[in-house]
């Protein structure tokens, strides 16, 4: 049904889309048409009542729900994707969050070094296939040396480090990742559980359990 | 870091946390939710008329929004960006279901569910009697918008509760300025039909 042009005017003037010539040609219309003008009027009113009576933001129910719902939805989406990829590189997502400073004291030597290396197995070298760190002022780099059967980080950046503080780092030799509870678990060398850390319900790392470290 | 050196959530453009989100920043993309969790959610309640659903549709909106959030370019306004997620969400969802203004109550529908602590009707000074005659007109008018066709109830929503102009009602639908037109004239008509009641035994 095609509405007819005078309609089309009625609205256009109750919600200020004529401009002023259009506008005082309807004026004059409606003083001279009571009926449009009563029309006119009802429609008025209506629309400070819609106006009144739907507010355009309203307090959401349960808002922190809410919120750690979206993040737990998509650290979920996150992780699915992640499935497809090697196994070994799904528990270095960890180290991309932002959030990962806050983990505990247990781990914050490794946040100082921002990254921790993962060793690929059956082949000898060392493979870092991601890193993070904290401070955009921060670089990392990584090498392997053969002689030290280790991979050396560099970080190049970093405040200087008092002689007296202990470094720690983690030997890491293979990763499980438990889709179900959502939890990586990190072994060492000799197969023993390092670490096993996991995402809260806003998506932030959350240390689940730490071996002791080696200083 | 001193606390004092971080900038205060709010105060932090939209465009700079879109740029975090898009690097990954989940917490970035929290800000934004907390910033415009209240708008979205009234515009998927007004849409919808149940809580339950509007609070879904509101999630699954900013979900969408998260995933789209690599190719958005910045060319609008997030909150314009997001609203039109979340209003295609919203009647996607009312047309599945097939809702239809056809002058029939569906009781579902009106029975306005409300959490505690919610605000369906605006804070005002008036007088118990007042705000008691309000909030009556309050429920006519939400029951009155539920039997519209989506059709209707989506352009009532985008003029009166957004305040958007016919061009920028036009490219969210989209549709032309004449549906615009039409659609928002015959939605205002049915309004007063359905309101005729109310409006005749306050005068």
């Amino acid at each position: 049904m095609k509405t007819p042009p005078e309609d089309h005017d009625l609205i256009r003037w109750l919600d200020g889309e004529m401009n002023a010539a259009e506008r005082e040609r309807f004026t004059s219309r409606l003083d001279a048409d009571p009926a449009l003008k009563a029309e006119a009027d009802l429609m008025q009113r209506l629309s400070t009542d819609l106006r009144a009576n739907l507010p355009a933001e309203m307090p959401v129910p349960f808002g922190d729900f809410f919120n750690s719902q979206i993040q737990v939805r998509i650290a979920q989406e996150e992780l699915s994707e992640n499935a497809g990829s090697t196994k070994q590189a799904s528990w270095l997502d960890w180290f991309r969050l932002p959030g990962f400073a806050t983990i505990s004291t247990v781990v914050a030597a490794v946040i100082v070094a921002g990254v921790m290396i993962l060793q690929q197995p059956p082949t000898a070298a060392s493979v870092v296939l991601s890193t993070y760190a904290p401070s955009q002022g921060v670089q990392v780099s990584s090498y392997h040396s053969t002689d030290a059967h280790a991979t050396v980080l560099m970080l190049t950046g970093l405040e200087d480090v008092p002689a007296d503080r202990k470094i720690v780092g983690y030997h890491i030799e293979r990763s499980e990742t438990d889709q179900a509870v959502a939890a990586t678990t990190l072994y060492g060398e000799r197969g023993e559980v390092v670490l096993v850390v996991a995402k809260d319900a806003r998506n932030q790392p959350r240390l689940l359990a730490a071996a002791n470290s080696r200083g | 870091m001193p606390a004092s050196t971080a900038p205060d959530p709010g105060e932090v453009p939209d465009s700079d946390l879109v740029k975090r989100c898009q690097a990954g920043d989940t917490r970035a993309f929290d800000v934004l939710v907390n910033r415009y969790r209240g708008r979205i959610y009234a515009m998927t309640y007004h849409m919808i008329q149940n809580e339950t659903e509007a609070w879904d549709l509101a999630q699954e909106a900013f979900i969408k929004a998260w995933r789209a959030l690599p190719r958005f370019k910045l060319d609008s306004s997030f909150y314009t960006w997001l609203y039109r997620i979340a209003h295609n969400v919203t009647y996607d969802y009312l047309r599945k279901k097939k809702i239809q203004g056809d002058g029939e109550f569906d009781d579902s529908r009106t029975e306005h569910k409300v959490a505690a602590g919610a605000e369906a009707v605006p804070r005002g000074d008036d007088s118990p009697d007042t705000q008691m005659k309000n909030a009556e007109l309050g429920d006519r008018i939400r029951e009155a918008i539920a039997q519209l066709s989506p059709d209707h109830r989506q352009v009532i929503v985008l003029r009166e509760v957004e305040g958007m102009q016919y061009e920028e009602i036009a490219a969210t639908i989209p549709c032309s300025l004449g549906t615009v037109m039409s659609r928002l004239f015959y939605a205002r008509k049915k309004l007063q039909e359905l309101l005729k009641d109310t409006y005749e035994n306050a005068t």
